[in-house]
């Protein structure tokens, strides 16, 4: 589903990544500047996708061996007007490359996009989202495999975690901040369901790997591994050293799982890691914590 | 009437072990092969194809069989199979060219009662539409087995039949060629003997697919499938010799090529097939199956391990590689050194960057860190887990078709794994 156009790691003349200011553009940036490429990260302070004359700002930007990485987006989209703006940054991006072609590029999707029976994931699950996010991210791939002038590749992350997520979901995030402050975490039911979290800096190394591979396709990111929220629960609390109560709550809704079969990965990558969650949220406390 | 002469043209595997087998019955059979060279290695004993038996059978009924390049020769014969191996593409679909030249090549050879019998897996609606006499026309199901063919074709369990009449009875050198293996003999129109073929191998998938499944679901949930299977097999509604032992995918180029068959089918005719569907991408998944368990078990303790692979064939007692998860194996492990042993199959067929082709299954596993039994080749059994805890360096087997002893094995301290049933981890990873 994701194939190289080269096998040897190359190193791409320049990246360019749009919504670098973000959560998970702020990541993939570091980490290409850590791996010595040139980047030009773009925040919404130097094109506002959703302005008229956006395009031709984002095209006076690039250049034609550019490898673009596309992260920028009302996220989560919960309602019309929200996926609606988000089209509009897609529409925006295609016009750019329009007037400028790039060598390369990779969308940020998510794992939204499958139906909610896919189980286990693969990159051939049938596409069918359930919420106005997912069909948000199917609807702007569906507009870049059409029509976006570049060799295009297609990450689709599960669940992320990190230090700097600004959105404090039922998951990692949350139960690391509450474990942190010593205050309970409240469960879904009894947190059975089982989910696949991503640490924010894998992302990064897989997006990474993709440009410097020049590969084109369709990858999940998604470490194969999934773990029940009171798995992660617990986790978060034995890593924080504090005594922290874990409260179930009676179920509103039924138990459904995530589980991802991450094969096109290790073929595709066969010598990346992911890093497992206990490790993940050792890091993630650390840097929040601002040791090294 | 005198007893027939049967003639097989192409002598190929199929063509090759059904000549043979016939000629087992006392018939006069003639082997004609448009290529010359192949006609004088099949004559003179060397026989291209690898089945249990079958070189034996050739020599001992060898009065009754000539071999010939000239198709002219096929003229004599009251019965002609067509019985070239069909090919396919890495889509299971078939390339039906090579059979339509022959056919169009024979047919101006033969006597004008002369009977011609395709043989050959074809599509529904191939025989139908050759142009030849329909009353002399037939088609016959082949149930050929790789590593089995032999003992399949000698004793076959009936006769399928593909006709332009079911009605009529069939003509006597037919009658009496297929009344030689005394088995039943089912005469159908020729399109419900084309998918009678596809039919029986869905139904192998069918099981094989269930196999895998709750295989996979044995090895999460701490049962043993092994401990299962046989009280199946003791149920008469599934049968003692059902397909039951899980694998690594379908392999060796015929069972798919009847899913695509029906897939193709179904689309165009507008019938339901996504059962059919769900058994290609069980297929795909299991092909994987130890792939995804090195790089869950090997991998994390051992970046840089070397692999010794034991077995190249898609499955044992044949040479054939077609879709041999080996080779698939082989192929994502690119960036790890492997050992490689397999009786009969070359290392030539190997495409990797560093890889040693070893002498024997023991030499293979010398200084590996994990062994990889791929095919399930009987000579692999006589491995001991003390020469093997010997020569490696790690304490990995995995062993996906049980040829070795898990338990001895776990008692010098290795880890073992095999397709329905959960990891037996020794004292000892790596």
């Amino acid at each position: 589903m994701i194939d190289h156009q080269t096998n040897v790691p190359q190193r791409s003349a320049r990246a360019v990544v749009i919504g670098a200011s973000g959560f998970v553009g702020g990541a993939i940036t570091q980490q290409l500047r850590n791996d010595n490429m040139p980047v030009l990260g773009i925040a919404r302070k130097d094109v506002d996708l959703l302005q008229e004359n956006a395009a031709k700002k984002l095209a006076g930007l690039l250049r034609a061996d550019d490898a673009v990485v596309f992260v920028s987006a009302i996220a989560p989209a919960r309602n019309a007007a929200a996926l609606m703006q988000n089209l509009v940054m897609g529409e925006q991006l295609i016009a750019a490359l329009a007037m400028q072609p790039v060598a390369h590029l990779v969308y940020i999707s998510s794992d939204a996009v499958y139906a909610d029976s896919a189980n286990p994931v693969t990159e051939r699950s049938c596409r069918q989202p359930s919420t106005m996010h997912g069909m948000m991210h199917a609807a702007r791939e569906l507009m870049l495999r059409a029509e976006a002038k570049a060799r295009l590749a297609i990450l689709r992350p599960s669940l992320l975690y990190g230090t700097r997520d600004p959105h404090n979901g039922y998951g990692p995030n949350r139960f690391r901040r509450l474990a942190a402050k010593g205050e309970p975490i409240t469960l879904f039911g009894e947190g059975e369901e089982q989910r696949d979290h991503v640490f924010i800096d894998d992302v990064a190394r897989l997006v990474s790997l993709v440009l410097a591979h020049r590969s084109r396709g369709e990858l999940n990111v998604a470490t194969g591994r999934s773990a029940s929220f009171r798995e992660v629960a617990e986790l978060a609390v034995k890593l924080s050293g504090k005594s922290v109560e874990i409260r179930g709550t009676p179920r509103q809704n039924p138990i459904t799982h995530r589980h991802f079969d991450i094969t096109e990965c290790l073929k595709a990558f066969p010598q990346f890691r992911y890093t497992p969650l206990r490790e993940g949220l050792e890091r993630t406390a650390r840097e929040s914590a601002g040791v090294p | 009437m005198s007893a027939p002469i049967v003639g097989f043209a192409g002598l190929t595997h199929l063509g090759l072990v059904s000549a043979v087998a016939v000629a087992a019955k006392g018939l006069r059979v003639v082997g004609y092969d448009s290529d010359a060279s192949r006609v004088r290695e099949i004559a003179e004993g060397r026989l291209p194809v690898l089945e249990p038996g079958l070189d034996d059978l050739a020599r001992r009924f060898g009065a009754q069989l000539s071999y010939t390049d000239r198709v002219g020769d096929l003229g004599a014969c009251d019965l002609v199979y067509i019985a070239s191996d069909v090919p396919t593409d890495d889509h299971g679909q078939s390339d039906l060219s090579g059979i339509s030249s022959l056919i169009e090549a024979v047919i101006p050879a033969l006597g004008t009662s002369a009977l011609l019998c395709v043989l050959c897996q074809v599509p529904p609606g191939f025989t139908r539409k050759l142009p030849f006499d329909a009353a002399r026309l037939y088609y016959q199901v082949e149930t050929l087995v790789f590593g089995r063919a032999v003992e399949r074709a000698v004793k076959p369990e009936r006769f399928i039949v593909g006709c332009a009449d079911p009605a009529r009875p069939l003509p006597a050198a037919y009658a009496a060629v297929l009344g030689a293996f005394d088995c039943p003999i089912l005469p159908m129109r020729y399109e419900s003997a084309e998918l009678a073929k596809i039919a029986i191998n869905c139904c192998l998938v069918a099981s094989l697919s269930v196999a895998n499944t709750l295989a996979d679901l044995s090895e999460r949930i701490g049962a043993d499938w092994h401990e299962i299977a046989p009280a199946l097999r003791l149920d008469r509604r599934i049968g003692p010799h059902s397909y039951l032992t899980p694998g690594l995918g379908i392999a060796g180029g015929n069972l798919e090529r009847d899913l695509a068959t029906v897939l193709r089918l179904a689309e165009a005719n507008g019938s339901e097939a996504s059962v059919i569907a769900a058994f290609v991408d069980n297929s795909r998944v299991r092909r994987d199956w130890v792939l995804r368990l090195i790089h869950r078990e090997v991998l994390p303790h051992n970046a840089d391990p070397t692999f010794s692979i034991l077995g190249l064939a898609y499955k044992e007692n044949t040479h054939s590689t077609k879709n041999s998860p080996s080779l698939a194996l082989i192929a994502d492990l690119q960036s790890w050194p492997i050992r490689v042993y397999d009786p009969v199959v070359s290392t030539g067929a190997v495409d990797h960057p560093a890889v040693t082709a070893a002498p024997s299954a023991i030499e293979a596993a010398r200084g590996s860190d994990a062994l990889l039994i791929m095919t399930p080749w009987p000579e692999f059994r006589t491995l001991s887990p003390a020469d093997l805890a010997s020569v490696m360096c790690g304490r990995v087997v995995v062993d996906p078709f049980r040829v070795l002893d898990a338990d001895a094995l776990r008692a010098a301290g290795f880890s073992y794994f095999t397709l329905g049933a959960p990891p037996l981890r020794g004292a000892k990873d790596i």
